[in-house]
């Protein structure tokens, strides 16, 4: 199933989990705790679950948007070594559109009236 | 320290969730999921300390519980849980294209091998399997007359009143046709330009019969017989074709023999019909007319009809049998007062293709043995690779890899090589199936079908990627069950020893295989030169033969048939060149000739058996000189002179004819009785028979007369020059039309031609089964030579040190050419009982030899010993020449 979503449009919207860890690695590499934490601090609520996300990234890898880059050691981990993710032009291409839809999405709700002007 | 072995329980715990999840997921995630637990749990633990943690422990059991098993049954994941063939496939791939010239020569050998089977199943499939294009075509059958109580005759052609008989007789038999054929002059129009085309003549129903319906116009109505019937012709596709292919023609007239005949129909294309023959090969109609006779009325004495049934569907064989069998008795009582004149049913495919069916039996069955030496050689060859690959394979295996994705990649590779030899061997064989059709005898049944289709390229490359899997398994099973201990320590020292005895047994069965194909094609062989080397009675060389059909339309009396013969004649003998003309109703080797039974009463070797005293003999019509020119031989008296005497009408006898009526005594001036009115013909010579049937064997005995004396028309003329045959061609033609402009020519070729077309199916099973053993031979040879070579690598460090205590370079050589004579001389041994297998099979297409023929047996197995030696030469080359004092400081 996620094979042929893949193969079909990456115009089709991604899974939230898959959007947080696009998101986290377009602003450089990171490894698996890395984008828990950069999920969490971005103050969405629902922060993924490891095994959810492990699979995620899995799936991405595998459509080619994400890569693992070099195991090495990680600051944040007091120096122990960790697998680092990277974000690959597929996976930036797919995570702009993304973000265009959302925008979108969005002005069409405060057109709508859903959105009021004070949260502007 | 309390701290830390809260992390460690929590990993031991993360780790045991992470099993939750399948292996690959395992393999390419289970650390970085563990490792970002960990991460978690110390987090947790400094911000909260234990309940916290056990927090983070519930929340990993939740989410591991969840995720685990959807992550199994993800379909990506389940399609790689039996192992990843995708993978297998892509690295199987890569590793063949990394040695392109293994690959090239492996391939350029199946396809030569699968080629060669593929045009040999061609033939097989086409000729014997393929039904012929006639409605439920199992339910025909031809019937023929067995003579066999009165003389040495068991396949004659019917009566006419045998076949309205057949016509009468009901029940499983629905229908009955009688066919005669005509070598009739055509042409489209009045003083177009005449050609000689094949004629069947037959009742009207025959393509009811058959089940097939003229593509334009019509067929013979039923009333379209008899002596009174309407001169109508339907012609086949190919002769309509080559006239023009003009639509229009239907309701036109053509000329045959000068008599004008109005075309009804053409035939659908690719429909051919042959009248099977009572001697000779099938012949073919190029255009059908109808009787102008009513069976019924016909003379029970003159066998002369094809006689075609079609008998109820799905009717048993004997079932038919029986009923034409109701039908012999009817006959026999009726025309032979019981006599034992048999009739007997003989299927029309059958019929059509017993003449090349056992040639064709053994070169599938040679085929089928090329294939599976092929298959050998190929799983000699993964083999190999598969024990260069053993360090790898160990490397692998130690390193956790399944003993079966191993096997898996060699199946792979075999697999593949298969299918793409497969490929290219049918590619060969669309082309090799041309050059054969067109190398085949003219007289080969459904010659015109044979040709390699969408079935046949299917299974050939299904048949490849087969025998590449097969082949495979050998070193599959070698590789999965291989200890890892022992492929580890062998491949320290280079060169394992498992692999080595299989791969010994193999090069083993492929001498046997060879063995067997080669001394088949030794004796096929030998019995080819022994009828090349055949004397047929006549000497064809120089000699330029054609036929003139002379109808009784365009020569109403035979007197001027006789006039118009001399002047062609005179014509032919007049052109430059030309020493020897000669004219005859029969030419060698076209097995066209009447028969009749002769009797010599008062010859001394008459026995008083009626029967035996009266043997059926081919009568041939020949002009003065005829003798000479064909180079045939007289033994006693003379041959025809110029001057024919009044009131005598000679005749030469064969010695076949000589030995039973006149042993010991000379049979010149001896009468025998022949045709109506108390005529005899005079024997005044004996002759060496110029054969009609076969080339290196007499056929039956035969009767030589004067033309003039028996009314032939139509002769063929044969001219020696010393010139090439084929220059002749124009002038001939040039002279024919001169003597009369209305004369057409047929069959203008060479003598050598036609001793050639004689010999064509013969030559070909022996140039196709040398072709076969040929390949298996230098299979056998490549792979004793990889045997050879690969022991002498491995044995290295031995030979070295040999060499190094003082054994001298022969004993070396003893060592190295003594493996492969072993190996060669157990082959021998285990190609015996297939030898004797094969010598039942092809006793058959043997004249002359024995299929066991000592000589030829001894003489194969030397030359394997020679191959064998050959292919030994470089490895022991290879093994005097190690340097010991090198060889063992690198060891």
């Amino acid at each position: 199933m996620d094979r042929r979503r893949a193969d079909a449009s990456p115009q089709l919207a991604l899974r939230t989990v898959e959007f947080h860890i696009l998101l986290s690695l377009a602003s450089g590499e990171r490894h698996g705790y890395g984008i828990i934490k950069d999920i969490d601090t971005r103050g969405e609520t629902a922060v993924p679950d490891v095994g959810t996300m492990y699979r995620a990234l899995a799936r991405m890898v595998e459509m080619g948007f994400i890569t693992t880059a070099s195991r090495r050691p990680a600051p944040d981990a007091g120096g122990e070594r960790r697998n680092y993710y990277r974000i690959t032009e597929a996976g930036l291409r797919v995570a702009r559109t993304e973000a265009r839809r959302l925008e979108a999405l969005t002005r069409a709700a405060r057109l709508g009236g859903l959105l009021t002007k004070a949260s502007k | 320290m309390r701290r830390d072995a809260l992390v460690r329980a929590s990993e031991w715990w993360f780790r045991l969730l992470v099993r939750l999840y399948s292996p690959d997921f395992r393999d390419d995630m289970g650390d970085g999921v563990v490792e970002t637990y960990r991460d978690r749990a110390k987090d947790a633990l400094n911000r909260g300390g234990v309940l916290r943690l056990t927090g983070v422990w519930m929340r990993a059991l939740a989410d591991s519980v969840r995720n685990g098993p959807i992550e199994r049954i993800r379909p990506a994941a389940w399609w790689r849980r039996g192992g990843n063939w995708g993978r297998d496939a892509e690295l199987a791939t890569r590793r063949l294209l990394r040695a392109p010239g293994l690959v090239l020569a492996m391939v350029g050998t199946l396809a030569v091998g699968l080629g060669t089977f593929a045009v040999v199943y061609t033939f097989v499939q086409k000729i014997l399997i393929e039904p012929m294009p006639y409605r439920s075509s199992d339910d025909l059958y031809f019937v023929w007359r067995d003579y066999r109580a009165f003389f040495d005759l068991d396949r004659g052609w019917l009566a006419g009143t045998d076949v309205a008989e057949l016509q009468k007789a009901g029940g499983v038999i629905e229908e009955a046709a009688g066919l005669l054929r005509q070598l009739a002059t055509f042409s489209a129009r009045e003083g177009a330009d005449a050609t000689e085309i094949s004629v069947i003549v037959t009742s009207p129903n025959l393509f009811e019969l058959l089940g097939v319906q003229p593509a334009i116009g019509r067929g013979f109505t039923r009333d379209e017989a008899g002596p009174k019937r309407p001169a109508v012709i339907v012609l086949t596709h190919e002769l309509w074709s080559r006239l023009g292919a003009d639509r229009g023609i239907v309701g036109s007239d053509v000329r045959l023999n000068g008599e004008p005949y109005t075309v009804i129909g053409v035939m659908p294309p690719g429909f051919t019909f042959f009248r099977n023959a009572s001697l000779g090969p099938p012949q073919r109609g190029e255009a059908f007319t109808t009787l102008n006779v009513n069976l019924a009325e016909t003379s029970p004495d003159a066998g002369s009809y094809g006689g075609l049934i079609r008998a109820r569907r799905g009717t048993a064989p004997g079932t038919v049998a029986a009923a034409v069998n109701a039908v012999a008795r009817i006959v026999d009582a009726r025309d032979f007062k019981s006599r034992g004149l048999k009739l007997y049913p003989l299927g029309l495919k059958r019929d059509l293709v017993s003449g090349v069916r056992p040639a064709l039996v053994v070169l599938g069955v040679a085929g089928l043995v090329l294939v599976l030496a092929l298959m050998v050689n190929l799983g000699s060859v993964l083999l190999a690779r598969a024990a260069q690959r053993e360090h790898e394979f160990a490397v692998s295996r130690a390193l956790g890899a399944d003993g079966y994705a191993v096997a898996r990649a060699t199946l792979f590779e075999g697999a593949l090589l298969g299918l793409a030899g497969g490929l290219a061997g049918a590619v060969v064989a669309i082309w090799a199936t041309r050059t054969l059709v067109a190398l085949a005898p003219l007289t080969l049944p459904r010659r015109e079908a044979i040709a390699v289709d969408w079935t046949i390229v299917a299974v050939v490359t299904s048949v490849g990627a087969l025998l590449g899997l097969l082949a495979a398994t050998a070193p599959a099973i070698w590789t999965a069950r291989a200890k890892l201990s022992s492929l580890l320590a062998s491949s320290a020292v280079r060169g394992g020893g498992g692999h080595a005895r299989m791969r010994r047994s193999l090069v083993v069965a492929q001498v046997g295989l060879s063995l067997v194909l080669l001394s088949s094609a030794g004796v096929v062989a030998r019995s080819f030169t022994r009828v090349l080397r055949a004397d047929p009675g006549f000497n064809p060389e120089g000699l330029l033969t054609l036929r003139v059909p002379m109808p009784p339309q365009l020569f109403e009396k035979p007197e001027d048939a006789y006039a118009t013969q001399a002047r062609i004649e005179d014509a032919l003998a007049a052109i430059p060149g030309v020493k020897q003309v000669g004219a005859t109703s029969s030419l060698p080797l076209t097995a066209l000739s009447n028969q009749t039974t002769i009797r010599i009463p008062g010859a001394p070797g008459n026995t008083g058996n009626k029967d035996r005293d009266a043997p059926l003999v081919d009568y041939i019509g020949l002009r003065a000189g005829y003798v000479e020119a064909a180079g045939m031989r007289v033994i006693v008296g003379r041959a025809f002179d110029k001057a024919r005497p009044a009131g005598v009408r000679e005749a030469l006898i064969d010695p076949l004819l000589a030995r039973q009526f006149f042993p010991g005594t000379s049979p010149l001036g001896a009468k025998i009785p022949f045709g109506n009115n108390n005529q005899t013909l005079t024997v005044v010579g004996v002759v060496e028979q110029a054969r009609l049937y076969d080339v290196h064997k007499d056929g039956r005995p035969q009767l030589y007369m004067r033309v003039e004396d028996w009314s032939y028309r139509t002769l063929a003329f044969i001219v020696r020059a010393d010139r090439l045959p084929s220059s002749l061609v124009p002038e001939v033609r040039a002279a024919i039309r001169n003597v009369d402009p209305r004369l057409a020519l047929a069959s203008v070729q060479p003598m050598d031609t036609i001793v050639q077309d004689a010999l064509r199916q013969q030559r070909i099973s022996a140039v196709l089964i040398a072709g076969f053993a040929f390949g298996a031979l230098l299979l056998a040879a490549m792979g004793l030579f990889g045997v050879v070579s690969g022991s002498v690598t491995r044995r290295r460090h031995e030979l070295a040190v040999r060499l190094a205590l003082g054994a001298n370079q022969s004993r070396i050589l003893g060592l190295v050419f003594g493996e492969g004579v072993m190996l060669v001389a157990l082959g021998v041994v285990i190609g015996v009982p297939g030898l004797y297998a094969a010598g039942g099979l092809i006793r058959g297409v043997l004249v002359g030899v024995s299929p066991l023929d000592p000589l030829t047996l001894v003489t194969v197995a030397l030359g394997l010993l020679v191959v064998a030696m050959m292919a030994c030469f470089f490895p022991a080359r290879r093994a005097v020449r190690i340097d010991p004092a090198r060889s063992l400081r690198q060891e």
